[in-house]
C-alpha cells in the first residue's frame, strides 16, 4: 500500500529535485540572483499575487480567452473538416487555400489582426480561435475522409435520413480524430493567448509577465510561466476526463 | 423483369467490374422466399463483389430484382461502435417498439447498454444480425459473418443462425469459406469459378439440423465433393 501511494508521487522526485538545484545554484551566489531567482521567491511572488487577488484576474481573463477561442475555433473547424472531408466538391475548393492559411505560423498574424480589429478583445478572440481552426480542422478532414466504408455501407442499408447518417454516423466515426485535434488546439490555444496578451491587454497571464519584464520582475514572470503551462496542461486533462467519461467506447476503436 | 411472389431475389446477365476487371460475368441466380442458400468459392473468385453488387454498394450491368428492404451483416461486424447495444438495433428504425423482442431473441438482454468493445466477437455478430433483423428486411445478405470466430463460437452462432432463421423466415444468402458450414447451413450451396455460378448442391439434410450431422458420411462425402470441385479450377 505504502509502496503504491510512493508510486503514485514519483513523478513528483525529478521536479523536487530540479527545484532544490535552481534554490541551491541561486544561493550560491554562482548566478546572478536577480536573473535567476530562487524558488522561494518565486513562490513568495505567487503568493503575493494571490492575497492581492490580480492573480485570480490574469488568469480569469486568459481562461475566458482561451475557451472562446477553442469553442469558436473547434465549432469552424468540425464543420469545415466534416464538408472537405466528406465532398469532392468542397474539399477541391477549399482545402488548397486552407492548407496555405495552415502553413502560416499562427503568431505571424497577431500584428495584422491588431490593424484589422484594433487592439481590443476582438483581435485576441479572433487571434486564438484562428490558430484552433487549423489542427481542428485537418484532423476532422482526415478523420471524416477515413471512415471505414463499411459503417456507410451499413447506413446507407438502414436509413435514408441524411441527417441520421452525418449525426450518427460521420460525426462520431470522426471524433477520435477531432478529439486528437482539440487537443492539439488546447496547446496552441495557450501559445495565442500568451502572445496576444503581450500588446495592447490590460490583464491576462501573457499581460502580467509583459508588464513583470518591464519591472525585471523575473520571478513574477516564471510565476506567470508556470501558470501558463499548469492551465495549459489542467485544461488537457479535464477535456480527456470529460471525453473519457462521455465517450467511453473513443479509445477502443 | 418481376420478381414472382416465390422468389425474393432474381438476378439476370449480372456483369461487375471491379478495379477495372471483370469479375462476374452473366451471372443468374434465383432465391425462393424463406431459403438459405450459400456460395463458396476461393479467395477473390467474386462472393463478396457480388453481395455488393446485390446490396447496391457497386455499379452493374444486368437486371437484379430485390426487395426494396435488404439487410447485410458484414465480416467486420460493422456495428457502430459508439452506440450501445440498444441504439445500435434501434438505429434507423421509425418504430422501436419491437427492439426489446429482438434483443430477446438474439440473448442480447442483458448488454442492452453495453458498448461493442464490451462484448465478445459472438455477441457483437449477434448485435449485428439483430440490428439488421429488426429493420425486417425480406432478404438478408451475409458476407463471411463468422469468419473471424474461433472453432466453438462458430459452431454456436451456426446453431444460433439456424434458429433465427427458422423463426425469422427469412431468406438468407450466405458467403462462406467454409464448405462445412455452408453445408450445415444451407438449402443449397452455390459454387462461384470463373466469374460465373458453376456448380449447385442441393443439400437433402432434414431440418431441424444439429452439429452432429457433421459426423454423418453422407455429409464428409458431400464435403469432399464440393471440396474438389473448388480445387478442380
Amino acid at each position: 500500500m505504502l509502496l503504491k501511494n510512493i508510486k503514485r508521487i514519483y513523478f513528483l522526485l525529478p521536479l523536487l529535485v530540479f527545484i532544490s538545484l535552481l534554490q541551491i545554484l541561486s544561493n550560491s551566489g554562482l548566478v546572478n540572483s536577480s536573473l535567476f531567482p530562487p524558488p522561494t521567491k518565486v513562490f513568495l511572488s505567487f503568493t503575493e499575487l494571490l492575497r492581492s487577488g490580480e492573480i485570480i484576474l490574469h488568469i480569469k481573463s486568459s481562461i475566458w480567452r482561451v475557451l472562446f477561442g477553442l469553442l469558436m475555433g473547434s465549432v469552424a473547424g468540425i464543420i469545415i473538416g466534416l464538408l472537405t472531408g466528406r465532398n469532392n466538391l468542397y474539399d477541391k475548393s477549399f482545402s488548397p487555400l486552407l492548407q496555405i492559411f495552415r502553413s502560416f505560423p499562427a503568431v505571424a498574424i497577431i500584428p495584422l489582426v491588431i490593424a484589422w480589429f484594433g487592439i481590443g478583445e476582438g483581435a485576441k478572440l479572433f487571434s486564438i480561435s484562428f490558430a484552433v481552426f487549423f489542427p481542428v480542422w485537418i484532423n476532422t478532414h482526415i478523420g471524416s475522409s477515413r471512415i471505414p466504408v463499411h459503417y456507410l455501407q451499413s447506413s446507407s442499408l438502414l436509413t435514408k435520413s441524411i441527417i441520421t447518417k452525418w449525426f450518427r454516423v460521420i460525426l462520431p466515426a470522426s471524433l477520435p480524430f477531432i478529439v486528437a485535434g482539440i487537443r492539439n488546439g488546447i496547446a496552441i490555444a495557450f501559445i495565442m493567448v500568451f502572445v496576444s496578451e503581450l500588446a495592447g491587454a490590460s490583464s491576462g497571464i501573457g499581460y502580467l509577465i509583459s508588464v513583470s519584464h518591464l519591472a525585471y520582475r523575473i520571478d513574477k514572470m516564471i510565476v506567470g510561466l508556470i501558470l501558463l503551462g499548469l492551465l495549459g496542461a489542467l485544461t488537457d486533462f479535464i477535456f480527456i476526463r470529460m471525453i473519457r467519461r462521455t465517450l467511453p467506447w473513443i479509445e477502443k476503436i | 423483369m418481376d420478381r414472382e411472389d416465390l422468389n425474393s431475389l432474381v438476378i439476370k446477365d449480372l456483369n461487375v467490374r471491379y478495379g477495372g476487371y471483370l469479375v462476374i460475368e452473366n451471372l443468374r441466380l434465383e432465391l425462393k422466399k424463406g431459403e438459405f442458400v450459400s456460395i463458396v468459392g476461393k479467395s477473390g473468385c467474386g462472393k463478396t463483389t457480388l453481395l455488393n453488387a446485390i446490396a447496391g454498394f457497386i455499379d452493374y450491368k444486368g437486371g437484379i430484382d430485390k426487395p426494396d428492404e435488404i439487410g447485410f451483416v458484414f465480416q467486420n461486424y460493422a456495428v457502430f461502435p459508439w452506440l450501445n447495444v440498444r441504439n445500435n438495433i434501434c438505429f434507423g428504425l421509425k418504430d422501436t417498439k419491437l427492439v426489446d423482442h429482438f434483443l430477446k431473441v438474439t440473448s442480447l438482454e442483458d448488454k442492452k447498454n453495453k458498448y461493442p468493445f464490451e462484448l465478445s466477437g459472438g455477441q457483437v455478430q449477434r448485435v449485428a444480425l439483430a440490428r439488421t433483423l429488426a429493420a425486417n428486411p425480406e432478404l438478408i445478405l451475409m458476407d463471411e459473418p463468422y469468419g473471424a470466430l474461433d472453432v466453438y463460437n462458430r459452431e454456436k452462432m451456426q446453431q444460433w443462425l439456424l434458429k433465427i432463421w427458422h423463426e425469422q423466415k427469412k431468406t438468407i444468402l450466405f458467403v462462406t469459406h467454409s464448405i462445412e458450414e455452408a453445408i450445415f447451413l444451407s438449402d443449397r450451396t452455390l459454387l462461384i469459378q470463373d466469374k460465373h455460378l458453376t456448380k449447385e448442391f442441393v443439400i437433402s439434410f432434414p431440418r431441424p439440423r444439429r452439429k452432429d450431422i457433421k459426423f454423418d458420411e453422407k455429409f464428409i462425402q458431400l464435403k469432399k465433393k464440393i471440396s474438389e470441385s473448388i480445387d478442380s479450377q
